[in-house]
């Protein structure tokens, strides 16, 4: 790599916050899976470098009642996999997580990173929208909670500014009988990136929730599909009608590499039908 | 030898000699080795598929501390090629693939050698490419404007004011009153895309050239040392006994590595370095983007069969998109002419095999060496004429498989010793439970299901391709122990080289395995000469060789021993180790007593050091006939089959591989244990070309998927459920313990097998590979909304 | 730096051979301390420093775990891994799995079903199966498959290996456990 950077692991967030400030053009670094191919591809070149796992509030993985789940910005997704607590409460990002790259990866990279990269496939972004997460930014200038449907605003772009961090997030409680299911299809059986990702929710009060990955420029929550759903009972009919209607929402990239448009279409549709049979098969369980 | 006796070695599942080293990572690769005052080298690559060099400044680059030479296109005149002289080792004036490398720099680390890299600045004029196969035949763009200057030696046949590289062909009969006479004319044209070999270490090379003499000293991840050493001097103008080309342990070569590739730019950096040691690494980027790989190819088959099934004539046109240069895929091109019908006896044939240049990297040698790719075609074609007969593929292909006593397309007679394709296809037909096709009803009953399954079957043949004169040597020398030390030319790259050379001396001197030492790292300057690690040739020739070698050693032996037991040499047998009179075995004298010389008591010495030598050339082969394509090309066929069940995903198009049969006639298996792997790993390879690999290239010919992230190569995840490997037994006449080769052969019909599986589940014919998800949903979407399946 | 281009025979500092943070840490199971460019990746220094060859780089962007080593019990891709985020780790390769010149189970395995062919990705590969069965001494075919599906592999086709992992996974219930 070109780059020749002064690397920082500070022990608290004030001193991370300063150091930010003080070295604009400051890259974050989590687990690196993605900021590392960029450096040695040298696709960025930076010259400071923060490492957040030294600070404390990103270590932090805890649930309540009250505050739901937290995942800090240092948690890596094997952490998340091997959690049986998150995977009774929200299958569809225990389910998102397995899938990750491959095992190795699964040991570094990490959720907030995975969203902070914001690739329009990010694995753990459709079970995020669905739980409805709240990404904590926090800055010199104080904190600020983003509802995760406002966070991605472009490929590869987010809400964040210069100089803030991503602490961690929250994904709010749920009540009993409140299910999910993700659902990926990608080129090989082992590891790779999706060609599409969808993240199902059915809550207590029977609401169906719907996030898709990999068909647009970002992530998608898919809350007017679920407006025009919402009461009805979900019958295969329903499903099959959704699987039509959800192609409405997409925009895939007509010429990329991964997958044509036209396959996207297609087996979004086929998880769609799947991933609803899962989950009334879940519901009745 | 030929008897299925028990052998002391041959035949059993040994460990691999080296297994021991590589679970402790101990192999040094050329990827790990660091020399006192050695130089790191980067490359800059063009970025354009076709384009003029308008200036290059590299005044930045050379003034960066620690860059101790930059070389440009005007640094040299170099020319390289192993058939065709037509690439340059640093472009000028015009870049003619997107990857090509433009400058290199050597500097004293690899930062600061990328460094200098980025500072090189090259002004380009983009010009209009050649992209695709008919862009190369229509021929308004030539790749190569000096073409006509092209010599092909008479083997191949570079075609004036065009992009034809050569234009190989064989006629046999009269095709065209054969498909006036055929029930039933049947034309199908199939693609398969370019395919990249990836070996996990990349191609990496050192060179060290003395500033005094001249001379030049190479260590490279290489298949083939001895023919490093004579392109190297064929282009440098040197004597091939100036250069001394040494290779450790590589990692994978599948036919990547067989010729010459970062060894003649790291000799010309070291020249500059006054004689520093430079090495160049591919990163695995540029090992997609500037290192060769292998051809894209259309076929065009017309094949004219009679209602019985009997072939009467077959008609081909393969047009091989092979890249900017020729390197290897000349003779790939000219493989195809005499393998290029599958392993079937037709009376009428004419195919044309034109190796085409295009604005594209260029193609090089590949396990299977154009098989898989022509037997992509032919063996889908196979099935398509089975379903339009209304006939069972499997007894299609006995009605004309070859057979003792049938004729080759290059006019050979198969005798039993060239083993069966019939025994092949019984074999896994019975494997896989093959009743023949699915009925109509069957299909579409299934298809509702969302799950289908099929079997699917397919034949392969191959030959080695080689020279006429191929040849390899061994040195065998004892110590004073008697235990043995083994000089072979050839390279062990995971194929068990060493192993099965390790076995056969073994066998031959009946010593332990543990006697026998296989002198690894082989070097030009101390190994004998071997052609080239390619072709699955290495069992047969090298083990000849070998067996030659002890014989050699005995016999030195028995002549002491002769001399003194005071008998006559004929008397003299050998035994674990001894060399025993045969009628009083009490007179027996050890190997070590003779090694080096027998000493009486009274201390008189006769003898010498025995060091043993045996040398294998190819025999009987001959030159094609240009016109038609006769001749004698094969030291020996291996034939094989493949039987495939498997299950679709109608909705997602997954491809889910139930089992998976190959059965292989390799005359005798002389190590169970690697003879499994070579199946196993060259299936999944195949595999890989079948559902999930492809270079893909945009509208401007640069490449799109050089990494693995988009480039997608089998994991353990994307094996089938159950490989089953058999092995048939004809002997080869010419082979040691009657063995065969059998390393390229698995990846072959790989891909046939599934696409006939695929129709047999699905109803539906695909010319294309990959069959990937992608691929087969949106097939099987077209197909249901015409058939109106719901 | 010294800059010394004029005279292109002495050797010459430049920036990236500058080191410049001091790195402790455990690497099987020997205390390592040196200083070193901020820049480096684990493997480099693995590689390089320490002369621990047995990791490999194959792509160097954690897709084919020929770089793959365990650190604080958990396989990572080292070429993706700066060496200065393994302050104070344990790190185990390929070198740190057999002692005093006794092959490990798992290697023995390894061996005895040809699970290995050229040996580029094995290192990588035996520290993905040993992580496997420091987790899990009972392992499925499909977990097996799902531990290893992160090492590519060219040569041995994979199911040797499988069944390598599979029999060390026995033999150590068996005789270690």
């Amino acid at each position: 790599m070109l780059s020749k950077f002064e690397y920082y692991k500070p022990d608290s967030l004030e001193k991370a916050l300063s150091y930010l400030e003080e070295n604009p053009g400051t890259r974050i670094l989590a687990g690196g899976t993605d900021l590392m191919i960029l450096l040695r591809r040298n696709v960025e070149i930076c010259d400071h470098l923060l490492d957040i796992k030294g600070i404390p509030e990103t270590r932090i993985k805890s649930y309540s009642p009250e505050e739901g789940l937290f995942i800090g910005a240092s948690i890596t997704v094997n952490e998340i996999c091997e959690d049986d607590e998150i995977r009774k409460m929200f299958p569809a990002l225990s389910e998102a997580a397995d899938n990750l790259a491959s095992y190795q990866i699964r040991n570094r990279a990490t959720l907030v990173g995975n969203i902070c990269n914001a690739s329009p496939g990010a694995d753990l972004a459709a079970p995020l929208l669905v739980y409805d997460a709240k990404v904590h930014v926090v800055s010199l200038k104080g904190k600020r909670v983003v509802d995760i449907k406002e966070f991605f605003t472009g490929v590869k772009q987010t809400v964040l500014e210069e100089n803030e961090i991503v602490v961690g997030v929250t994904l709010p409680a749920v009540e009993a009988g409140d299910t999910s299911v993700y659902l990926r299809k990608s080129r090989i059986k082992g590891h790779d990136l999706c060609n599409v990702g969808l993240a199902l929710r059915l809550t207590s009060e029977k609401k169906l929730l719907m996030a898709i990955a990999a068909v647009a420029k970002t992530p998608l929550r898919l809350t007017e599909l679920e407006k025009s759903v919402e009461g009805k009972e979900i019958t295969p009919e329903l499903a099959e009608w959704i699987s039509e209607e959800i192609k409405n929402y997409m925009s895939p990239r007509p010429n990329s590499v991964r997958s044509s448009a036209e396959y996207r279409y297609h087996i979004a549709g086929v998880l769609v039908k799947r991933g609803l049979k899962k989950l009334i098969e879940k519901e009745a369980n | 030898m030929m008897d299925k006796k028990e052998f002391r070695h041959v035949g059993k599942p040994l460990d691999r000699v080296d297994a021991v080293e590589k679970v402790t990572g101990k192999p040094i690769y050329v990827h790990d080795m660091e020399l006192p005052g050695m130089l790191y080298a980067k490359v800059l690559h063009s970025p354009y598929a076709r384009a003029r060099i308008k200036s290059i400044d590299t005044s930045a680059a050379e003034a960066l501390p620690g860059v101790k030479a930059v070389l440009t296109g005007k640094d040299t005149d170099h020319k390289i090629g192993l058939y065709l002289v037509d690439k340059r080792i640093i472009a000028s004036d015009i870049t003619r693939y997107q990857g090509e490398v433009v400058a290199a720099v050597a500097a004293v680390d690899e930062e600061t050698a990328e460094r200098a890299i980025s500072l090189i600045e090259v002004e380009y004029e983009e010009l209009p490419a050649v992209l695709t196969i008919d862009d190369a035949l229509e021929g308004k763009i030539l790749v190569h404007e000096d073409i006509n200057e092209l010599d092909g030696g008479g083997v191949f046949f570079p075609q004036k004011d065009s992009n034809i590289a050569s234009w190989n062909k064989t006629i046999v009969g009269d095709v065209e009153k054969a498909f006036e006479e055929a029930d039933l004319v049947v034309e199908s044209e199939m693609y398969l895309p370019a395919a990249a070999h990836t070996p996990l270490e990349t191609h990496v090379a050192i060179a060290q050239v003395d500033p005094h003499t001249g001379k030049i000293k190479i260590w490279t991840s290489a298949q083939s040392p001895f023919a490093v050493r004579q392109l190297m001097a064929k282009s440098f103008g040197m004597s091939e006994s100036d250069i001394q080309v040494i290779v450790p342990s590589i990692g994978g070569g599948f036919g990547g590595k067989a010729g010459v590739h970062l060894e003649p730019l790291v000799t010309l950096l070291s020249k500059a370095c006054n004689g520093r040691p430079v090495k160049l690494q591919a990163t695995r980027r540029e090992e997609f983007n500037q290192l060769p790989s292998r051809a894209a190819m259309r076929s065009r088959i017309k094949t004219g069969v009679m209602k019985d099934g009997k072939i009467i004539a077959f008609k081909a046109y393969y047009d091989w998109d092979s890249g900017a240069y020729a390197d290897y895929g000349a003779n790939v091109g000219r493989t195809a002419i005499y393998s290029g019908a599958g392993p079937y006896e037709i009376p009428n044939v004419e195919i044309h095999s034109r190796t085409l240049y295009t604005n594209k990297v260029f193609s090089t040698a590949y396990r299977g060496f154009g098989h898989l790719e022509t037997h992509w075609a032919i063996e889908r074609q196979m099935d398509i004429i089975a379903q339009k007969l209304g006939m069972d593929p499997y007894e299609l292909r006995m009605k004309n498989v070859l057979a003792p006593g049938k004729r080759t397309v290059s006019g050979e007679i198969v005798t039993e010793s060239t083993g069966s394709p019939a025994d092949c296809l019984e074999a896994v037909a019975k494997e896989i439970n093959w009743t023949g096709y699915q009925s109509g009803e069957e299909r579409k009953a299934q298809l509702k299901t969302g799950k289908v399954r099929g079997k699917g079957i397919a034949l392969l043949q191959k030959a080695p391709s080689m020279p006429t004169n191929t040849a390899t040597s061994v040195i065998m020398q004892m110590d004073g122990d008697g235990k043995v030390k083994v000089m072979i030319g050839a390279i062990d790259m995971g194929q068990g080289a060493n192993t099965v050379v390790a076995q056969i001396a073994a066998e031959t001197l009946d010593i332990p395995m543990e006697d026998v030492e296989v002198v690894w790292e082989t070097d030009s300057d101390k190994h004998p000469y071997d052609w080239q690690t390619v072709a699955s040739k290495f069992t047969l020739m090298g083990g000849n060789a070998v067996i030659r070698a002890a014989n050699d050693m005995i016999n030195q032996m028995k002549e002491v021993a002769a001399q003194v037991f005071r008998c006559n040499v004929d008397k003299l047998r050998h035994k674990d180790g001894h060399i025993y009179h045969v009628h009083h075995p009490h007179k027996r004298l050890p190997y070590s007593k003779l090694a080096r010389g027998y000493i009486y008591e009274d201390g008189t010495a006769i003898g010498g050091v025995i060091i043993g030598r045996g040398s294998y050339i190819a025999e009987g082969l001959t030159f094609l006939d240009p016109e038609t394509g006769q001749g004698l090309p094969a030291l020996s066929w291996t034939f094989g089959a493949h039987g495939v069940e498997l299950e679709v995903d109608v909705e997602t198009g997954d491809i889910h591989i139930l089992k998976f049969a190959s059965a292989f006639d390799v005359g005798k298996v002389i190590n169970r244990k690697l003879i499994d792997g070579q199946i196993k790993g060259g299936v999944v390879q195949g595999i890989g070309s079948a559902i999930s690999e492809g270079m893909k290239f945009d509208e401007k010919g640069r490449l799109r998927n050089p990494s693995f992230t988009d480039y997608k190569i089998p994991t353990a995840m994307d094996i089938p459920d159950e490989m089953v490997a058999i092995f048939i037994e004809n002997p080869e006449l010419n082979g040691p313990y009657g063995a065969r080769g059998v390393a390229e052969h698995p990846m072959i019909s790989v891909p046939s097998a599934i696409a006939n599986a695929l129709y047999d589940a699905l109803g539906i014919n695909f010319y294309q590979l990959p069959l990937s998800p992608e691929n087969v949903a949106l097939a099987i979407a077209e197909h249901m909304k015409d058939e109106k399946i719901n | 730096m010294c800059n010394h281009n004029k005279e292109r025979s002495c050797f010459e500092y430049v920036d990236s051979q500058l080191p410049r943070v001091p790195l402790e840490l455990v690497v099987n199971g020997e205390k390592v301390y040196e200083l070193i460019d901020p820049t480096m990746t684990l493997l480099d220094f693995l590689r390089h420093n320490l002369k621990l060859f047995g990791a490999k780089e194959g792509c160097g962007e954690g897709e084919c775990g020929a770089c793959t080593v365990i650190m604080n019990n958990r396989t990572v891709n080292s070429c993706l891994v700066l060496a200065v985020e393994a302050q104070g780790a344990e790190i185990l390769t390929v070198e740190g799995l057999s002692k005093d010149g006794e092959l490990s189970i798992l290697q023995q395995e390894f061996i005895k079903y040809d699970a290995l062919q050229c040996g580029f990705c094995t290192p990588g590969m035996l520290m993905s199966a040993r992580a496997l069965l420091d987790r899990n001494p009972n392992p499925t075919i499909e977990e097996v498959k799902e531990a290893i599906s992160g090492n590519f592999c060219r040569c041995t086709g994979y199911e040797s290996i499988i069944n390598a992992v599979l029999s060390a996974a026995k033999r150590e219930r068996e005789e270690l456990r």
